[in-house]
């Protein structure tokens, strides 16, 4: 975007300066001077509609009243917001603004922090002429299950409604009726279920909106608050995280600009339940003829060191450290290099995508880069349900910005209604549309039009689990040669990237580098580090099984769950001699290992993350964890020294210090970098003028598309049943129902009816499940949403084979 | 005008509408360059087809508009004359605005209730007449005004007014037209130079050319 050019302006005496255009409240704002405002939000457009706003701006003829969210300044304007005539309509609008209100703060959730009360202090009348019965509503009425509705509360400024339709693009909710009868409401038979429908109760000015979660848990005077970064997904929004009497209660949004700009999904803001869940473990477990019972630390850190002191180096295996903080994962893997001396470790379950690709690749485009993208090439998995926050900025790009949108995926996506282009293709056959693409042949000349005007943002990753993870690599490799293009991959756990950045792969070290390069510089930091080539996911858990591996310790990972193929995952564990799993609640993993120890969780833990963009924030310690829960990294530092050796893992910050110093794309990363100065939002790796250690120039190796009749699209849905989803109640209650969706013609071609039952076989399991019709798929494509209850064994392939349930 | 192709969706959203219907709403649709901005119109064909602004006639018109229902609803409910709940065979509206009130509309609205024995507001139990008051309707210089259907008599008085409700339940014509209400029923027009309005409508919906209407050149 060009800068725009600035102009000076005059409020209350104080020149000022403001981009030609800004709308006069928000130049105020940048320069210190705060104008009352309910309807103005700085990330929606102006709508000038409760005049709280107003103020004086000299005009040709004298004086004029003016809201200042719909003025737009120019040079020289003179500006007075606290002149009589201002002041005297401040209290006008609040006057008139509190004739409905019904005034009932000592109940209301906003209390203390409502902007309605807080103006009315500062600005009001003090005393209302208004003697006259108010009007009267039910209240609160629930407009979906996580937020309720107090209709006599609201002062219509419309945030609400206008963010549904502006920000999140789903208008659930709206005006009904007009005059003294006007209210925000739902359409009768269709809640207010959106994604975002968090994001409304935060902005309302009022206590209109109410969230379910939080509603009569705390006041506002109550709560302690710290800045952290949600990890529900690897786009790092930036959040609040508030307490009560040592309890979390609630999540909100923080402005980041270049991330999430103030917006969460509702699982970033109400995934808090799940940290003070009755499920957490809080005790040291240890499996005894086939039965856990509790145990002391003591006993239980005794009982792994000696049994992992008791194997060769090579024969046990690490795997996880994605949803852990950087400070976590780097111990994990000095734990597992230079304690146990293994290279067997992997972050990620062959669920993402090549790690040297993921964090390697150049030239990386950040969130920000989708501002100024004149196209962007989303070919990932439906950002709504994987990435809501990027999903906003993606829709704000393409319906506001006015980027090209060409979305590429199997189904239909929440961002086909912004998309200039959509391509839908049966899974298993990108390659053959990627060179379609590329040729610009028949129905895809526009599209090859549409590329050719750059910059552009190239977002990639794995529409579904099935598909090849070379896919997107192939992907990048296409688009890095268009006009300014940029690749931004996706992987989804938390911080996946961070992970990865700590060396949490078997050929990667700390800092962005290979193991190759790097493998006698660390040595000289650490000694004597593993020689033998590492396996991945994939291959430690066909080692355990076939006997190669002897043990595995699994750090807030859940293969058995989330592998390509459960079957062989759960078959490793079982083969498995010892398995020690260090987790927040019991998994499908942890329920097969010998010994579980209970850790600290998000909330509970200071330090880094890494988002998808490579970008490094802060995450802060607000609670203390349940029980007797320990923090991971000072776990692994009791078990290395009971093996006889020493992690110096003093604190977390001793960590973060060890790893600005050793990791070279972590140099002049602190702790005080991220917490003070521009750092707050978050350095990129490699910051200006850096070296990216590791630079991935993605290739297409001429991956051939499948030829199967049917092609699964295993694609992941935002409530699943992942582990901190079922632990939070009011999420739980929000996962679909498992269907298979079938084309129409398909399922006619089978002899299939909607809720017929049918058998999806692949090449790791099978599942059975009523028949759903989607026309948003192609024919030969089956959609099946992935990780559901009722889904998981099916495992991640692409080709399938379908067979109807007849009814006995 | 632009060529509409309504998508498959938009087609099985209206799949149960006349033939006139969809036709009409094609045409509509195909008048603005922005499909929402056909919402306005296209309620009232959805009034024709459901005799009132049903809930399925928002979600239809949300299809075809691209709007969601919720955002149908606020249009749908902030215009009077959208009904929402079902209206008689015969609308009748009595002017109550100034012009109207100080030269006896409220007389007039009174001889109305009484004949018809429906009240303000509401719908006779036969579903012939439903009775309302409405606002100014511009034709002040014909006042007392009252409108059948939307077609308009100018200087109305009670004792024609009980007349009219006569008229209309006992005959229940096909289609109330201006002209002829206006020699029935009226006194002095606002404009005696007006425009002849041939068209009269057939359903509680405004006779313009696209609506409900019969007329030479609809
Ligand atoms: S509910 Fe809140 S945000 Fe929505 S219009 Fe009312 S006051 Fe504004
Ligand atoms: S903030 Fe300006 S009118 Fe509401
Ligand atoms: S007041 Fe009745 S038409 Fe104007």
């Amino acid at each position: 975007m060009s800068e725009r050019e600035l102009v000076t302006i005059t409020i209350d005496g104080v020149e000022m300066q403001g981009p030609a255009g800004e709308v006069l409240i928000k130049v105020a704002q940048d320069n210190g001077n705060f104008i009352p405002r309910f309807c103005w939000h700085p990330r929606m457009k102006s709508v000038g509609m409760c005049r709280m706003c107003l103020v004086e701006v000299q005009g040709p003829r004298g004086p004029m009243l003016l809201p200042s969210c719909t003025t737009r300044v120019n040079d020289g304007m003179e500006v007075d917001t606290q002149s009589a005539v201002v002041k005297k309509a401040q209290e006008g609008v609040l006057e008139y603004l509190l004739i409905n209100h019904p005034l009932d703060c000592p109940v209301c959730d906003k209390g203390g922090e409502c902007p309605l009360q807080d103006h009315t202090i500062a600005y009001g009348p003090g005393e209302s002429r208004f003697v006259e019965e108010k009007r009267h509503y039910e209240k609160p009425i629930p407009i979906s299950d996580l937020v309720l509705l107090d209709r006599e509360r609201c002062i219509l400024c419309a945030r609400c409604t206008r963010f549904s339709e502006e920000i999140s693009g789903d208008p659930l909710i709206e005006f009904k009726d007009r005059g003294n009868a006007v209210q925000v409401i739902t359409f009768p038979d269709e809640p207010f279920s959106s994604y975002f429908s968090g994001n409304t109760v935060q902005i309302c000015p009022v206590g209109a909106l109410t969230a379910v979660p939080y509603r009569f848990k705390a006041r506002p005077w109550d709560l302690e608050a710290v800045e952290s970064v949600s990890m529900v997904d690897s786009v790092g929004s930036k959040v609040s995280v508030q307490s009560s009497q040592n309890t979390v209660v609630r999540i909100d949004g923080i402005d980041n600009d270049p991330t999430n700009q103030g917006w969460l999904s509702d699982k970033d803001r109400f995934i808090f339940e799940s940290i003070h869940s009755e499920h957490r473990l809080t005790k040291p477990l240890i499996k005894e003829d086939g039965a856990f019972r509790e145990a002391t630390w003591g006993e239980a850190l005794d009982l792994v060191g000696e049994r992992l002191a008791g194997y060769t180096g090579e024969s046990v295996a690490g795997l996880g450290g994605a949803n852990n903080t950087n400070e976590e994962a780097f111990a994990f893997g000095k734990f597992l290099r230079t304690i146990v001396v293994t290279p067997h470790i992997d972050a990620q379950l062959d669920d993402g995508l090549d790690p040297h690709f993921l964090i390697g690749v150049t030239p990386r485009a950040s969130i920000p880069d989708l501002e100024t993208a004149a196209t962007i090439l989303l070919w990932a998995g439906d950002l709504k349900e994987e990435y809501p926050v990027l999903y906003l900025r993606v829709r704000r790009a393409a319906a506001e910005l006015g980027a090209n949108l060409i979305v590429v995926h199997p189904r239909r996506t929440g961002l086909d209604d912004v998309a200039t282009h959509k391509i839908r293709y049966q899974p298993g056959r990108g390659p053959d549309v990627l060179r379609e693409i590329a040729a610009g042949a028949g129905d895809y000349e526009d599209v090859k039009t549409a590329l050719a005007g750059g910059p552009v943002v190239a977002i990639v990753g794995r529409t579904g689990l099935g598909e090849d993870p070379r896919l997107a690599e192939a992907v990048a490799a296409f688009a890095r040669d268009l006009p300014g293009g940029k690749i931004l991959p996706l992987a989804r756990r938390g911080n996946i990237v961070g992970a990865l950045d700590m060396g949490l792969a078997p050929t990667l070290l700390p800092g962005r580098v290979s193991e190759s390069t790097a493998h006698d510089l660390l040595e000289a930091e650490w000694g004597p580090l593993p020689e033998t080539r590492g396996r991945g996911s994939s291959g430690v858990l066909e080692g355990l099984r076939d006997g190669d591996l002897k043990a595995l310790i699994m750090l807030g990972t859940d293969p058995v769950r989330d592998h390509a193929d459960p079957e062989a995952a759960a078959a490793g564990l079982a083969a498995a001699e010892f398995v020690v799993a260090l987790d927040h609640f019991h998994t499908d993993s942890t329920e097969m290992a010998d010994v579980v120890l209970p850790v600290h969780g998000f909330g509970e833990v200071e330090g880094s993350v890494t988002n998808t963009e490579g970008r490094v924030q802060k995450v802060n310690r607000l609670v203390p964890g349940p029980g007797q829960t320990r923090p991971a990294w000072s776990v692994l530092d009791d078990l290395a020294r009971r093996m006889g050796g020493d992690l110096g893992a003093v604190s977390a910050e001793t960590l973060a210090k060890e790893i600005e110093r050793v990791a070279p794309a972590y140099h002049g990363v602190t702790w005080d970098t991220l917490d003070w100065g521009s750092g707050r939002e978050g350095l990129v790796l490699p910051v200006e003028d850096g070296v990216q250690h590791l630079e991935y120039i993605p290739v297409d190796d001429g991956l051939s598309s499948s030829t199967a009749r049917y092609g699964l699209h295993l694609g992941r849905v935002l409530y699943d049943d992942g582990v901190r989803v079922r632990m939070s109640p009011s999420l739980a209650a929000l996962a679909p129902e498992a269907y298979v969706f079938l084309n129409a013609e398909d399922a006619a071609d089978l002899d299939l009816a909607s809720d017929d039952q049918v058998v999806v076989e692949g090449e790791y399991g099978s599942v059975e499940l009523p028949v759903a019709i989607d026309n948003s798929l192609g024919k030969g494509t089956v959609y099946v949403p992935a990780n559901l209850s009722a889904t998981r064994n099916l495992g991640a392939a692409v080709a399938v084979v379908l067979s109807k349930v007849e009814s006995s | 005008m632009r060529q509409v192709d309504l998508t498959a969706e938009e087609t099985s959203a209206i799949a149960g509408w006349s033939a006139e219907s969809r036709r009409r709403a094609e045409e509509i649709l195909s008048l603005y360059p922005e499909k929402r901005s056909a919402v306005m119109p296209l309620l009232y064909i959805s009034m024709i087809e459901n005799a009132y602004v049903t809930a399925d006639g928002m979600r239809q018109v949300g299809v075809l508009t691209g709007l969601s229902p919720a955002q149908v609803q606020s249009v749908a409910s902030f215009y009077t004359m959208y009904k929402r709940e079902p209206v008689g065979k015969y609308l009748v509206g009595v002017c109550t605005s100034i012009s109207c009130f100080l030269l006896g509309a409220d007389d007039v609205l009174a001889a109305i209730e009484d004949e018809s024995g429906v009240p303000d507001g509401e719908t006779g139990s036969d579903g012939v007449l439903s009775v309302e008051h409405v606002e100014c309707n511009g034709a002040c210089g014909g006042a007392p005004v009252v409108l059948v259907n939307w077609e308009m008599i100018e200087s109305v008085t009670p004792e024609k007014a009980r007349e009219l409700v006569k008229w209309l339940r006992d005959g229940q014509p096909e289609v109330a037209n201006t002209e002829e209400m206006q020699q029935l029923f009226g006194g002095e027009r606002s404009f005696d130079w007006g425009i002849k309005e041939p068209e009269g409508a057939i359903l509680p919906v405004p006779a313009f050319g696209p609506y409900g209407s019969v007329g030479e050149d609809s």
